[in-house]
């Protein structure tokens, strides 16, 4: 194998492990938590939520581009404005692609001893959606934040 | 045509024409007899500082004709807005008169027949003349040239140099601080062979590294930002390269790069310049796309002013957005922008700003300039100067769906590959060659210079003729300018369609036909492309058919000798009654 097609098979790897969390739950892991590949995107949400109401929150950053240069490993960022004390912290952040087959992409929970609210990784998008990020709180409340990335064969000059 | 300065004066008498200026240098036009270049030098000056703005030349170091689109049409909301502005709609926006020099080189009206009276626009002999008159005005030292990329890819010259004419160009201008877009496409080493060469600047703030396996992940490739003092001021310009760089043109060039906005970052420099640099004034040096810096200038807080470049906009005047103040260059050298500004006490009190154009037939060769182009284009002139027909109307490459040379070079491909459908790109960068004039192999260039020339051929079903199509439109109609990449439409051959912009994403085409019959979803079409990605989603690749698009077009051109393109659209636009609509409306 070249370097670079190495490179390319594992950084999606390196990008998840850099970030150095205890427990990350790959999509495939999801599914077979919460149910089948085509869940719903609301089934999917209710899921995580068991139902309980979402608000959206400044509090929650997803960074991603705002046009994918390669829909097959698209970027995203997730930070969540928390103290991280045992009192008041981020329990999980799940990460969503509203239009995928499979809409779960990744789900990581977090304990106060984590410091800092912050993943990151590459998620594949089949096309044009948002990719939201839904946040469950240590009081059990759930915040959420989205970003579209449009995904295109592009061309223009 | 080259016409003297006595038949300039006369004709512009003829047709009445004055020379505006802008902001508090307005004054009445002038009898059209009295215009001259002390006109086009004359400026209110202001400040300590002047900054000389160019972009887009796409390597056109010689004077050429440039028509500006009679069809620009975008997303409802942005209908009109700087950026959306053509013809009528452009001369009522900025206040100016028809039939004028400014209106000749900015709108496309009567273009054929004030093209023989005006003559060329742009030429680096030309421009160096007028940066030099500035020069001399302000001092050498209290101007600087900044140019905003697509630069070095356009001609056959810079093809044949691999851009290194174009970089000598430039620092025959003397550019001293530049970014780039289609200067990527020719790959990351040659990039940084020519930026070695470049005596400027070359600043990015949104490139980064993008192999996680190498020293520079996530760093960045070039300097983010630079600070030049002038006129006692410390000046700081960040660089944005073509953020979609990498999905606009082949990634291979690019390969390890990331490309974005990044305005999170941007914010974050402009922050920096002003707290920890203590700059005097901030400046963004942009290859984003006009609409894209408006909304910027909505975005990112504390920027002092925004050069733009990419959509090939002339701005006659500034546009200002939460004290932003955006200003773009036109594109293929026709003009220079000044911007001159006075700045007190470490901030900006006030500026002066005038799109000057740069009209061959009154602003004087610099003898320099005139050797340098000849010295440069003389080991090709043979076969650049080859005529390959005669074209009975005039060929030019603007406008959102369809234009005369697209159409021509789409007949070439159509006739030599024997397909069903032929795409052509919808850059913006090109020439114009007007009616009863020759086509030479040197404009078939000027249309088709790129680093990635072949035509291929394969084949798309209907089903999927018809999604790409809709994704090329939401790429260009998209109302948040953020989802533009900044370019025209594809321009098809074999097809009509229709199109209503307005309508949501995916959704908007009808009508499609091939050949006068129905697409047929369920059909294999055979299909050419060049210029972008397509054949990657095609099947069945004939691999014998592939050619350079400059010789499918040349060869074509000398089989016609005669060429005649109507003109007439191929793309029916369901919800404009014309192609320069005035904000807020269907119709100019």
């Amino acid at each position: 194998m070249e370097r670079r097609s190495f490179l390319k098979s594992f950084g999606a790897v390196a990008a998840v492990c850099s970030v150095g969390l205890p427990q990350i739950a790959s999509a495939d892991e999801a599914k077979k938590v919460v149910g089948p590949n085509e869940m719903s995107y609301d089934n999917a949400v209710a899921a995580i939520t068991g139902g309980k109401p979402v608000t959206p929150s400044a509090k929650v950053v997803v960074s991603a581009p705002e046009i994918a240069e390669n829909g097959a490993v698209v970027p995203v960022k997730v930070t969540v404005e928390s103290p991280m004390t045992s009192k008041d912290y981020v329990k999980a952040i799940h990460v969503l692609a509203s239009k995928n087959s499979n809409v779960r992409c990744a789900n990581i929970y977090l304990t106060p001893a984590n410091g800092e609210a912050y993943f990151g990784t590459r998620v594949k998008l089949g096309g044009t959606q948002d990719v939201v990020a839904i946040v469950e709180m240590s009081d059990g409340t759930f915040l959420s934040a989205k970003q579209n990335v449009k995904v295109t064969i592009g061309g223009c000059g | 045509m080259d016409v003297s300065r006595r038949d300039f004066f006369h004709i512009a008498a003829a047709l009445g024409i004055g020379l505006p200026t802008l902001g508090s240098a307005a004054s009445t036009p002038k009898r059209a007899d009295e215009v001259g270049l002390k006109d086009i030098y004359s400026f209110n000056a202001r400040g300590n500082v002047t900054l000389l703005h160019i972009c887009d030349m796409h390597a056109h170091i010689k004077p050429l004709y440039w028509r500006e689109p009679s069809t620009l049409i975008s997303a409802p909301n942005l209908t009109g807005t700087p950026g959306f502005l053509c013809g009528e709609s452009f001369l009522k926006h900025y206040g100016m008169k028809g039939k004028t020099l400014d209106a000749y080189f900015d709108t496309h009206m009567n273009f054929d027949a004030l093209a023989h009276k005006f003559g060329k626009m742009g030429g680096i002999a030309h421009m160096k003349t007028l940066i030099n008159h500035i020069k001399k005005e302000r001092g050498a030292d209290n101007v600087m040239l900044l140019d905003s990329g697509d630069t070095w890819q356009g001609t056959g010259l810079a093809l044949k140099t691999t851009g290194e004419a174009i970089v000598k160009a430039q620092n025959y201008l003397g550019v001293d601080v530049m970014v780039g877009h289609w200067e990527f496409t020719y790959g990351k080493t040659r990039v940084k062979e020519l930026i070695e060469m470049l005596n400027a600047t070359f600043i990015s703030q949104n490139i980064i590294g993008d192999d996680s396996f190498a020293d520079d992940f996530e760093e960045l490739i070039f300097k983010p930002y630079t600070i030049q003092e002038r006129g006692g001021a410390k000046i700081g310009i960040i660089g944005q390269s073509f953020p979609f760089t990498s999905t606009a043109n082949p990634k291979e060039f690019t390969q390890g790069w990331s490309f974005g906005l990044r305005l999170d970052t941007l914010q974050t420099y402009v922050d920096k310049l002003r707290k920890e640099e203590k700059v005097d004034c901030v400046v963004v040096l942009s290859h984003d796309g006009f609409s894209v810096d408006q909304e910027v200038a909505r975005q990112v807080k504390g920027i002092d002013f925004i050069l733009s470049g990419h959509t090939h906009d002339p701005s006659p005047q500034p546009t200002v957005i939460n004290g932003t103040v955006i200003v773009i260059a036109g594109s293929h050298g026709k003009y220079i922008g000044r911007l001159d500004i006075d700045i007190q006490n470490h901030r900006v009190k006030g500026y002066e700003y005038k799109l000057i154009p740069v009209a061959a037939n009154l602003i004087p060769a610099d003898p320099e300039g005139v050797d340098l182009v000849n010295s440069l284009y003389a080991p090709h002139e043979k076969e650049f100067s080859e005529v390959l027909g005669v074209t009975k109307n005039i060929l030019y490459k603007r406008d959102t769906f369809h234009s005369p040379f697209d159409e021509l070079i789409n007949d070439a491909i159509i006739d030599t590959m024997d397909s069903d459908i032929s795409f052509t790109p919808g850059y913006r960068w090109g020439t114009t060659v007007l009616g009863g004039d020759e086509i030479t192999m040197d404009s078939v260039y000027d249309m088709t210079a790129i680093t990635y020339p072949n035509v291929y051929t394969f084949e798309l079903t209907g089903k999927h003729i018809r999604s790409l199509l809709e994704d090329i439109a939401d790429n260009v109609f998209n109302p948040n300018p953020l989802y533009q990449q900044g370019g025209d439409m594809s321009r098809l051959g074999g097809v009509t369609y229709s199109i209503k912009i307005s309508a949501p994403s995916g959704k908007r085409i009808s009508n499609i036909l091939v050949k006068g019959k129905p697409l047929d979803d369920n059909k294999t079409y055979k299909v050419s492309s060049w210029g972008g990605n397509l054949q990657n989603a095609g099947t069945n690749l004939r691999d014998s058919l592939t050619r350079p698009v400059y010789d499918v077009t040349a060869s074509y051109i000398r089989r016609q000798k005669n060429v005649n393109i109507d003109g007439h659209s191929n793309v029916d636009i369901l919800d404009y009654d014309c192609g320069c609509p005035r904000k807020g409306s269907k119709g100019c």
